[in-house]
């Protein structure tokens, strides 16, 4: 474990990190990398503008709500550990990481993923993806083709599949319930989960 | 010890997954003991006597488990002091956990020590179980304690603490194994952790063996590793492998799928003329061409002296007369020598062969293929709940860096959003039924006149020209009348199609299918016309051929009378004339071949030309006059071409009809074919692109796109049928081809089984053809055709019952959901559960249900009700009164996580 581990050692917290997200010593040592390489300038955090150096993040029609989704509300930088707990909603859930009713879910549970998406469509944080919302976001995704009466019923179709308590906006349960449903596949799906 | 450490390390390396299983198995531990803990508790105030001994045994344990781990601590951190750093952190986390909890006995809380674990998760065991006695559970402590002690003992210098664990998890999935059988469990879900529990022991009894069996195991490991990542890669070398794909997606993400599905049949087409030109150019021209005979050597494959001044003339050549004509192109050119080369290649059998294995390959494909999709086309209903839902939440792939991939998805995402909107329009269509089936009756009816109508046109001036054929100065007119009515028909029938089809409003989809099965009906007229004047042409060089025969014949018994009149002694000499000067017959196959060729060629010219000027001209004026002209050009009347999907489907479809009919008289035409197929792949592709724009309803293709199949499949059968008729009735002509001298062209197959064949086959092959035998076969098949669509019926009826069902069930769901504001997922999966296991006790899932209800913080009172409903079996009332058991612990509210986990809890978590 040679050069690994003495990068390993050199971050900050490591163990306690990989004992709260659940990557492995590999992983962190890697993610610090990438960290150090997205933090041009060496100024010791992230900042919205590192993130906007990233090609795939550029092309993505809400690349800004996504770079928004690391940095908690006010804040400008972004350090380390925060940058792992982030990244620890992608990791693959475990299917033998048994559930405890008593400590808070982990990172990367389905519905801790689930709500990271959520947060990305709810830019007001008031725990529903509003009409409005989902307007702007179809704004971003569809080109001018569409017209903006075609926009508005597509926005308000979306609302209506989900939409189970008939408030005209998608909470994070309805999303939740929304998207457990695959299309065509829901069999497995069900299974899964 | 340092190997050990290598290992592991190597394991560590290794990588993600069993980082994953460790982690995990380390987790394990934690809510086990939680759960441990409460029953021990519990246990402990209910009968505290009688749990004194085995109180003390759980005291005694930690202490010698804690003794164990600080040994082990103190001689890693001497000697491996890597090792440590990534030791410690668990364990040291481990122990806060246990330390941060409250109300635990004073062993439990003081306790770092592994066995201490094990002898709770015993507890969290016999709460599962409750069937077994404690004794059981008494002896089973023990030995699984007994055994870990000997696993510390044994790993003293191993790695990791979660060993130890790991070891655990896989005794007790053996016992697990082991008692599954007196789980009071449904069989299902026996069965379930069952195949679990075995996948469990099977990964990771490896890891525990010592040396070699570890070393063998992270050997595994990384094999596995190595070969997932072989096959993902082997995945995207096949995706890159699939030509034209990058091509299609970029059309298909402009133009919507029905577009694509136009060019997805174009690539399958390719595909299967690729394979009939290896067939053909392998098996036959190459063949003749390497080891037959050199051209000029014989009368067939030498150009006519007449005909030779001319036959290198370009206007000659575009005709496929002169040296194109007496080419390995055509039938003409092939020699009837049993055997060609020091192969002894059978070229004419090969040439049979190979035109009646085009015919059967290309059945073969297309059927499996239309097999294949209807495959696809069932598992996919219209069933999608949340179409818009998913497409906006889901469509867009966050892997594309590149700006061009970008745009593209930009676009295949407003594409499919403009599908889905066709689609849900054509749902919600409802207006006047009975209009609307006036108008759909009507337009069908007016459909089938301009049919009847064209067809009977089509009769009348093929029997007017074939009386003109007999009559002299003809004016231009009657001489191009076939002509004329033809071309007209083609551009006037589709215009009124559409026209008609508009009263129909049918969704786009389904119109196109009209459309196409309309034209086809159309362009079946052309095809009748076609081949009747292909087949008096052909009756008319027969005719000739035979007198030129008597003539050849004559004239060879007299050059032989006088041959042998003169010489005497020598005789078989052939008469010394140049093969040139041979007078010869008309030979009508390759008349046939050339025909299909010059067809091919000329619909390729103006498909071509159309595409050049209809599409190319029209967006080229449209978008550079449109600076000067007075109204708007593209917004107004002539604007950009939309891509004509009916017409180019049917083009392709005739073509390879003409295709597969022409190729067993002119095998180069299957080149010509692939050809065609290869550049009009890039020029459509460049065309609809540059010039044309999507549809103004895109609509989506079904995924199956069968009916392309089907009318595929038609025309080839249409085309199987003449030339099955030419091979088996007609002679072939007595100086050209493979067959010439044969009294028919089958004869080749039973000269084979006489000349080569032994005499046994001979006899075999005769009982084989006769019809006491053959008629039972045809009976057989008939009869298994009817049985097996009997029985594919049936399966269709079922499935879909089952899939009405389904709808129906979610339907119900949906509603209940909706009148009741009610969104507990937990109990929705319970009130499912209910009626199927009322006839069993207490199971453990039902105990934890309520434990779980809570999840959904604040609708205790929809629980209540949920629960009511649920209670409309008697039998259940047991179950659910007896809820309140364990409390609430705090589960976040809406975690989808415990509630779905609560549903059905293995139990070996």
């Amino acid at each position: 474990m040679g050069s690994t581990n003495s990068t390993l050692s050199k971050i900050p917290n490591a163990g306690d990190l990989m004992q709260e997200t659940g990557f492995s010593p590999a992983h962190i040592v890697r993610l610090y990398d990438r960290y150090k390489a997205l933090d041009k300038d060496k100024k010791g955090h992230l900042c919205p503008q590192d993130f906007g150096a990233i090609k795939e993040l550029a092309m993505n029609p809400i690349s800004d709500r996504i770079i928004g989704a690391f940095f908690s509300s006010g804040q400008e930088v972004l350090d380390f550990p925060s940058f792992v707990r982030i990244l620890a909603h992608f990791r693959p859930v475990d299917k033998n990481r048994p559930k405890d009713p008593n400590s808070p879910e982990h990172i990367n549970s389905r519905s801790n993923k689930l709500k990271f998406i959520f947060q990305l469509y709810d830019q007001d944080k008031d725990g529903k993806i509003s009409r409005q919302e989902l307007l702007q976001v179809l704004r971003t995704m569809l080109e001018k083709q569409v017209t903006e009466e075609q926009l508005e019923s597509i926005a308000d179709r979306t609302i209506q599949e989900a939409d189970l308590d008939r408030d005209d906006a998608i909470s994070f349960d309805e999303f939740r319930k929304n998207s457990l449903w695959c299309p065509s596949r829901s069999i497995k799906c069900r299974a899964t989960d | 010890m340092p190997k050990n450490s290598d290992i592991a390390r190597k394991l560590e390396e290794v990588g993600i997954e069993i980082d994953g299983e460790v982690d995990s198995a380390q987790e394990n531990s934690t809510p086990k003991n939680k759960g441990g803990k409460r029953t021990a508790t519990e246990k402990r105030g209910k009968a505290a006597a009688s749990e004194d001994g085995e109180d003390e045994d759980e005291d005694d344990e930690p202490l010698r488990g804690r003794r164990a781990a600080n040994r082990r601590k103190v001689a890693q951190n001497e000697t491996l002091e890597e090792d440590s750093d990534d030791d410690i952190p668990p364990r040291r986390c481990a122990g806060n956990r246990r330390r941060g909890k409250p109300g635990g006995s004073a062993a439990e809380s003081g306790g770092g020590g592994k066995p201490n674990k094990r002898n709770k998760r015993g507890g969290k065991k016999q709460k599962e179980d409750k069937v077994k006695g404690k004794q059981d559970e008494k002896s089973k402590n023990s030995s699984e304690d007994s055994k870990s002690e000997r696993g510390g003992e044994e790993e003293e210098s191993m790695s990791e603490g979660e060993r130890a664990q790991l070891m655990e998890e896989v005794e007790e999935k053996k016992k697990l194994i082991a008692n599954i059988r007196n789980k009071p469990w449904r069989m299902k879900r026996r069965l379930k952790h069952l195949k679990e529990a075995q996948l469990f022991v099977d990964k990771f009894e490896g890891a525990l063996g010592k040396g070699k069996g570890r070393k063998l195991y992270a050997y595994k490991v990384m094999m596995m590793k190595k070969w997932i990542k072989f096959q993902r890669d082997f995945e995207n070398f096949k995706t890159a492998c699939i030509p034209w794909e990058r091509k299609i997606k970029e059309v298909e993400s402009h133009f919507g799928s029905s577009v694509a599905s136009y060019f997805i049949f174009l690539r399958w087409m390719y595909g299967m003329n690729l394979v009939l030109f290896s067939l053909t150019f392998g098996l036959v021209v190459i063949p003749e061409l390497l080891m037959g005979l050199p051209y000029g050597s014989i009368p067939r494959k030498t150009v006519p002296r007449a005909e030779q001044a001319t036959a290198m003339d370009y206007s000659v050549l575009t005709d496929f007369n002169g040296y194109c004509k007496y080419s390995a192109l055509f039938y003409g050119y092939y020699n009837n020598q049993r055997t060609v080369g020091f192969l002894k290649f059978r070229l004419p059998l090969s040439y049979l062969m190979v035109g009646i294995g085009t015919f059967g390959y290309s059945l073969m494909v297309v059927i499996r293929t239309m097999a294949k999709n209807a495959d696809v086309g069932g598992g996919d209903g219209e069933d999608n709940e949340f179409t818009f839902a998913w497409k906006m939440f889901t469509s867009w792939d966050y892997l594309i860096g590149n700006a061009e991939t970008a745009d593209n998805k930009y676009a295949s995402i407003t594409t499919s959003f403009k599908e889905s909107i066709v689609d849900e329009q054509e749902n919600q269509k409802d207006e006047n039924v009975h209009l609307r089936r006036f108008l759909r009756v009507l337009a069908n009816l007016l459909i089938t006149c301009t049919l009847g109508g064209s067809g009977y046109l089509i009769y009348f001036v093929v029997k007017r020209s074939q009386e003109f054929a007999n009559m002299d100065n003809l004016s231009w007119y009657e001489k191009n009348e076939l002509e004329i009515i033809m071309s007209l028909l083609g551009l006037v029938g589709p215009m009124l199609f559409e026209t008609i089809a508009e009263l129909e409003d049918y969704h786009p989809r389904i119109a196109l299918k009209w459309q196409l099965g309309r034209i086809f009906a159309l362009f079946l007229g052309n095809l009748y016309t076609f081949l009747l004047a292909l087949f008096d042409e052909v009756n008319a060089k027969l005719e000739e051929e035979k007198s030129i025969k008597n003539a050849s014949i004559w004239f060879m018994q007299e050059y032989h009378a006088n041959y042998t009149a003169n010489n005497p002694n020598d005789t078989g000499t052939p008469p010394p004339i140049d093969p040139s000067d041979v007078i010869r017959g008309p030979c009508w196959e390759t008349t046939v071949g050339i025909e299909f060729v010059k067809l091919t060629i000329s619909d390729i010219q103006v498909t071509y030309l159309t595409i050049l000027i209809g599409d190319f001209l029209r967006a080229l004026i449209v978008r550079f006059l449109n600076y000067c002209w007075c109204w708007d050009l593209e917004a107004g009347w002539p604007s950009y071409g939309e891509f004509d999907i009916s017409g180019n489907v049917l083009g392709l479809v005739f073509n390879q009809g003409m295709i597969w009919m022409g190729a067993f008289y002119a095998p180069g035409l299957v080149g010509i074919n692939v050809l065609r197929l290869l550049t009009s792949m890039y020029y459509q592709c460049w065309a609809v692109m540059a010039c044309n724009v999507p549809h103004e309803r895109v609509f989506k293709a079904s995924k199956s796109n069968n009916f392309y199949m089907g009318l595929l499949l038609l025309i080839l059968f249409l085309s199987l049928l003449p030339v099955v008729y030419t091979i088996m009735s007609l002679p072939p002509s007595f100086d050209c081809g493979p067959f010439s001298g044969k009294e028919r062209m089958f004869d080749v197959i039973t000269e084979t089984i006489d000349l080569d064949l032994p005499a046994f086959m001979g006899t075999l092959f005769s009982y084989a053809a006769n019809p006491g035998l053959i008629i039972p076969a045809i009976l057989l098949m008939v009869l298994a055709i009817y049985y097996l669509n009997a029985v594919s019926e049936g399966y269709k009826n079922a499935n879909m019952e089952l899939k009405k069902k389904m709808q129906m069930a979610r339907d119900e769901e949906k509603n209940r959901r909706n009148n009741k504001d009610s969104t507990n997922q937990v109990l929705k999966d319970l009130e499912d559960l209910l009626p199927n296991r009322s006839n069993l006790p207490q199971k453990p899932e039902e105990r934890k249900a309520p434990k779980v209800k809570p999840g959904a913080a604040g609708k205790g009172i929809n629980v209540q009700k949920d629960v009511s409903l649920a209670l409309a079996n008697p039998n259940t009332r047991g179950l659910m009164t007896q809820a309140p058991g364990p409390k609430p612990v705090g589960c976040l509210p809406g975690n989808a996580g415990p509630g779905h986990k609560g549903a059905a809890p293995p139990p070996s978590h």
